[in-house]
């Protein structure tokens, strides 16, 4: 079975030299206090200490065993249950929460990592946290300080275990649907009615309550997306003075039969008058959603740095050990019976591959989280103001992105394999089963590209491209060094493309609005590798300032570095002429000719 | 789960209209009896075996699995009738000699069941999938007495067959295999040792199993060089070639893998089991190569089925899924939302599998043509030729089929959201089953290995014109129908670029050979895309005859045309990002050093 020890140089490196972690950190009045970079080593040495000591031992016969779902009542694999109140009990829940409410405030940027930890070492549990603290996050976004008290310190200490409740049965990716309904009640509480399906988390016994955060409609909410209002619905009722009281009429009417993810609890919930409490103002549910979905949606994409950083691990460990053929340059270990499986160009092809996208994606996730933290931190306005652009540019990329390439990097970790990368035993393919819903949940990978495409480029005619443009060309222009020369011209073309692409799309969507989703997903795909690139860009920069730059560490990072620029960088030309055929031929067959 | 229906019309499109089988089999000798009733007769007929009895049987099958206990493996409820039913309309012997019993009829009919067997389930199909290796074993390289015995059996169905080639310590290398095979007086063998990853080495479908082993004689050359085959039966033949004594080998257990779960892959222990030589000894793998093509032709073909069921899935739930509406305005004003089929990116999936399930199938018949006329053309040249082109297309057909075929399952799964993930519409299913093709039958490296070091490189990039010669007739053919050129004139340019890399690629491997190894799976990725541009192109061709001569089938021949056009529109682009692959080099594969792939 398959061990998991979190990167931590990798990520030691990105904070400390490539995103200046502690700079920012002590610049920020509200962060000064709370988190240096001695805290920030005792959390990444803590948390992989959890993840690979505690989680990933979970991780396969979780899935196994799955839940098991009998009476309404959901159990979680053996073992779930402990590792869970370990880690409540450690404070791990409440490691981003609000300080006012007890939890740790530490920035973004510190804990996608403890996240990628988190989901290298086993999804389904990871899950069950990472749901807990998105409730959290909307709870503290949007609730009433009375709320907050009520629910926010026992989330954050792990007593109690959060879900969202968004998706049903008729209602996925168009939430503007939905049937749900809340009808208020004399107390000032809404007992709430309706069916929620896929909701994750929704039910297990590894908490004594579970705060469930609902949309649903008001009697008299206007049509569509504008008429949902988000509730705070607990499995338990909690009394005024935060004792539990009954029942609250949540039912889990069943868990569903997936492909992975399988000791995470994906529940059909019926609520039936159970009651809850709105949250904000009415009407205005799914816009405190959006807010809040930046944070979700990065992590999420976290999920596939995590999933493909496993998988490589698992890969090249294989590739180092299995023995099989010779080098077609002639025997390289003429002691043993076969050369091992990195002496063959295509499987070093596939490591590569794995590896550059991860530690591209981890770079990259590292710095959307530094621009989440700005928003969030900066007391300078035109410097958080450009964040937050980037921030709601970037998110989308970074889920779907991380997601498609998180699964490319597990496929071809189990290629590797061979044979025994299709059987259990070695972790491969559940890494491809469990990262696989990336790509769906937390809005599509489709979704997130339209959202991309036509909110946050279309919609305010490139201007925040044009930022993050400006930036690029900013940053080449001060990387003159021998060591980064080879890459500065590439990247140049690389922005040039992505221009040019975007002036495209802006054009034709202006006559066609199809025009926007014919060009998303590729346009989604051809903006993560210009991104990449950069990142990469930045990590040379770096290396090139270090007097022991030949040490094997920045070695192999200058040679990924290359391998990204010589093999993968040029896949955006053949996604520019995806999106410059247009969507005339996506029209062209009428329904029946399909 | 979405209702199976095999695809006739297409496959007739592409057999009868593009290329040209009634006449095919009218001309080649051996294929008199593929008649157009007798085609007609068996497509329909397999059409409805597969539909009614097979493709209930794919779901519960995955959810139930095998099961292994000392006895041996019990198959999913429902298997064995099936089995029996298969085996009762005669369809094992099909395309197999007459002398035993088989009905003789082209290889290339047989395929056609073969695909609709997949489509309907790919587990089920495995079982008498495998036979075909078995027999094919036998019929080549088999004595008369071995025939008789075993041929007749395998060939009415009552016994089934396997090939033990992988070990635990050996997949791609099998010259480093070590079960081994001791002479008996009576000239038979004892054979020891153990097989993994055996699919359908034990089941309860069929009276016995045949075991095609390879092994090693007492004093066989070391490496490739020392392999012999061997049959193992499970039951002895006894006198009158029924099951007789129970035979030393034993299923020690079944694996539990990502899909096919209804197939049981299985750890076969050898203890000194009795065996036959078959084939000269140390040529065992010469041997296994004769009908290697044939094999692997069979696996790229899971590829398709697997496309073929994303998308009758998707497109069936695109249109009965309401979920937003259009971005031009509501298409259907009197629902709650739209069907997702107006959206433009479920479209691009839609129409991803759809270009790639009807242009894989034109490219499997195309080489299923080529099995038959180099077995049993009487013309030595165009047996040659036949011969030529297939071992081409064969590492092309086996890896980008079942490549591309795992993108489509993907994206038939992603078009169904959330309900993609779960169990209960299949396409989940489809995707964990389709992924093992690229893995088993040599995975994707080592038919791009195949492909761009034995074949095009070998030969100085002969069997690499033996086919874009066929694309430049092509060419030169139509260069005149000007509805055409939209087609003719990017093939014609990406046939020029493809001889072109070729020669690149072969001028870089004489300074460094490891410079095959890092060209190959993109160079054979670049193969594919450009051979279904051809096949795109001519179904582009038989679609606008139609057309222009008047039909009535209007809607499906605009299609066609249409679907070409996205295909070099919106697919074909993909062969720039492997040709910029392909010429980067080795070294940014091979500079960096073992060490450095480091895990912390």
């Amino acid at each position: 079975m398959a061990e998991y020890n979190a990167p931590l140089n990798d990520i030691r490196f990105l904070l400390n030299d490539v995103f200046k972690c502690q700079e920012k950190w002590q610049s920020w009045p509200a962060l000064k206090e709370q988190v240096d970079s001695d805290i920030a080593e005792a959390i990444l040495e803590e948390g992989n200490k959890i993840a690979g000591g505690l989680l990933a031992p979970l991780n396969q016969s979780g899935d196994n065993q799955g839940v098991a779902w009998q009476d309404g009542k959901v159990e979680t694999p053996k073992g779930f249950k402990d590792a869970y109140q370990t880690i409540a009990e450690g404070g791990w829940l409440g490691i981003t929460g609000n300080p006012e409410f007890g939890g740790m405030g530490m920035p973004k940027m510190l804990s996608i990592h403890f996240e990628e930890m988190l989901y290298g070492a086993n999804n389904s549990l990871a899950l069950y946290l990472v749901l807990t603290v998105g409730a959290c996050l909307a709870i503290d976004s949007h609730a009433d300080n009375n709320l907050k008290q009520q629910f926010l310190p026992k989330m954050y200490s792990g007593e109690w275990a959060g879900s969202m409740c968004l998706t049903e049965a008729h209602a996925g990716s168009d939430l503007g649907i939905i049937r749900t309904k809340a009808e208020p009640n004399t107390d000032g509480t809404y007992s709430i009615t309706g069916t929620k399906i896929f909701i994750t988390g929704g039910e297990h016994d590894l908490t004594e309550n579970i705060i469930h955060l609902v949309l649903a409609k008001l009697p008299d909410a206007p049509g569509g997306s504008r008429g949902i209002s988000m509730f705070i619905v607990p499995k338990i009722w909690v009394n005024d003075d935060g004792s539990l009281g009954e029942f609250n009429q949540v039912n889990c009417g069943s868990v569903e039969h997936k492909m992975g993810i399988k000791a995470s609890a994906t529940c059909v919930l019926n609520f039936d008058g159970s009651r809850g409490f709105l949250v904000g103002e009415a009407n205005k549910g799914l816009m405190y959603m959006f807010t809040m979905m930046n944070y979700e949606r990065l992590s999420i994409g976290i999920q596939g740095i995590g999933c493909a950083e496993a998988s490589y691990q698992i890969a090249a460990n294989y590739a180092k050990d299995r023995l099989q053929g010779r080098s077609s340059e002639g025997v390289k270990y003429a002691d043993k019976y076969a050369d091992p499986l990195l002496v063959h160009p295509d499987v070093r092809r596939m490591l590569l591959n794995m590896k550059a996208l991860t530690e591209g994606a981890r770079i990259f996730s590292t710095y959307v989280a530094l621009q989440l933290d700005t928003a969030k931190y900066s007391q300078d306005k035109a410097e958080q103001k450009k964040a937050k652009d980037f921030v709601a540019l970037m998110t989308p990329v970074a889920k779907a992105f991380f997601t498609d390439m998180g699964l490319d990097a597990c496929v071809l970790g189990q290629q590797v394999l061979g044979g025994h990368g299709y059987i259990s035993e070695w972790g491969q393919e559940q890494l491809v089963r469990d990262v696989r819903i990336a790509q769906i949940y937390e809005g599509t990978n489709g979704i997130q590209a339209l959202d991309l495409v036509g909110r946050k480029v279309v919609a305010n005619g490139g201007q925040y491209v044009d930022e993050f443009m400006a930036e690029i060309r900013n940053f080449i222009e001060q990387q003159q060094t021998d060591v980064t020369h080879e890459f500065l011209q590439p990247l140049q073309n690389a922005i040039v493309t992505l221009e040019k692409v975007t002036a495209w799309v802006i054009d034709k969507a202006k006559n066609n609005p199809n025009e926007i989703g014919a060009a998303s997903v590729e346009y989604l795909h051809l903006f993560g590798y210009v991104a990449f690139a950069y990142m990469w860009l930045k990590v040379v920069a770096v290396i090139a300032q270090k007097p022991d730059m030949d040490n094997a560490f920045y070695d192999a990072k200058l040679k990924t570095a290359r391998y990204y620029f010589n093999r993968l960088l040029p896949r955006i030309y053949g996604l520019e002429q995806c999106i410059m055929a247009g969507s005339e031929d996506l029209f062209s067959l009428e329904e029946e000719q399909f | 789960m979405p209702e199976f229906k095999a695809p006739l019309r297409d496959i007739r499109f592409v057999r009868d209209e593009v290329l040209n089988y009634p006449e095919h089999y009218a001309t080649m000798p051996g294929c008199e009896d593929a008649t157009p009733d007798m085609v007609n007769a068996i497509l329909e007929e397999g059409a409805k075996f597969c539909e009614q009895v097979l493709a209930p049987l794919n779901l519960t099958g995955d959810e139930e699995g095998c099961k292994w206990s000392t006895k041996g493996v019990t198959t999913p409820s429902g298997f064995k009738e099936a089995y029996k039913q298969y085996v009762e309309g005669g369809w094992p012997s099909l395309a197999h000699e007459p002398e035993y019993g088989g009905q003789g009829l082209p290889e290339s009919l047989g395929l056609v069941l073969s695909e609709m067997v997949g489509e309907a389930n790919w587990s089920w199909g495995m079982y008498p999938g495998l036979s075909h290796g078995a027999m094919n074993t036998l019929s080549a390289h088999g004595t008369e007495e071995q025939k008789q015995v075993y041929m007749t059996k395998l060939i009415s169905g009552e016994w089934t067959g396997t090939m033990c080639l992988t070990e635990p310590h050996c997949g791609s290398d099998l010259g480093l295999l070590r079960c081994k095979a001791d002479p008996n007086s009576d000239g038979s063998y004892r054979i020891s040792g153990t097989k993994i990853f055996i699919s359908a080495g034990e089941h309860d479908l069929a009276d016995n199993i045949v075991h095609i082993v390879l092994a090693r004689l007492p004093d066989a050359p070391a490496g490739t060089k020392g392999i012999s085959l061997f049959i193992v039966p499970k039951w002895l033949p006894n006198g009158q070639g029924e099951p007789g004594e129970r035979n030393a080998v034993q299923c020690g257990s079944i694996e539990h893998k990502m899909g096919i779960h209804g197939n049981s892959t299985c750890v076969m222990n050898f203890d000194e089991a009795t065996g036959y030589l078959i084939g000269p000894a140390n040529k065992g793998l010469n041997c296994m190569f004769t009908f290697m093509n044939t094999a692997r032709l069979g696996t790229g073909l899971q590829g398709l089925a697997h496309t073929e069921v994303a998308f009758q899935g998707a497109l069936a739930y695109a249109k009965d899924r309401l979920q937003m509406r259009s971005l031009s305005g509501p298409k259907a004003p009197d629902k709650p939302a739209d069907p997702i089929i107006v959206h433009p990116d479920i479209r691009r999936m839609i129409m991803t599998i759809k270009s790639f399930a009807e242009g894989n199938r034109a490219l499997a018949y195309y080489a299923a043509k080529l099995v038959d006329v180099a077995k049993l053309s009487p013309d030595a040249e165009a047996r040659n030729e036949a011969e030529q082109l297939l071992s081409f297309i064969t590492p092309i057909a086996k890896a980008f089929m079942t490549e591309v075929g795992f993108e489509a399952a993907n994206l038939g799964l992603q078009v169904y959201g959330g309900h993609g993930y779960i169990r209960e519409w299949g396409m989940e299913q489809n995707v964990r089953d389709c992924r093992i093709a690229l893995l088993y039958e040599g995975t994707t490296g080592i038919q791009a290995l195949d492909l761009l070091g034995r074949k095009v490189l070998m030969t100085q990039g002969e069997a690499l014109k033996c086919f874009t010669k066929v694309v430049h007739k092509f060419c030169q053919a139509n260069v005149d129908v000007e509805d055409l050129q939209e087609f003719i004139e990017p093939l014609a340019e990406l046939n020029k670029e493809w001889g072109d890399i070729t020669l690149k690629v072969g001028m870089a491997a004489m300074q460094n050979r490891d410079e095959v190894g890092a060209a190959a799976v993109d160079y054979l990725m670049y193969s594919g895309y450009a051979c279904l541009a051809y096949f795109w192109a001519d179904m582009a061709r038989v679609a606008l005859e139609k057309l222009n001569a008047g039909t009535t089938e209007e809607s499906y021949y605009t299609a066609k045309v249409k679907t070409a056009r996205f295909y070099f529109k919106r697919i074909l682009p993909r062969t720039q990002t492997h040709k910029a692959a392909i010429l980067s080099g080795a070294d940014n594969l091979m500079e960096i050093a073992e060490d450095e792939f480091g895990v912390e």
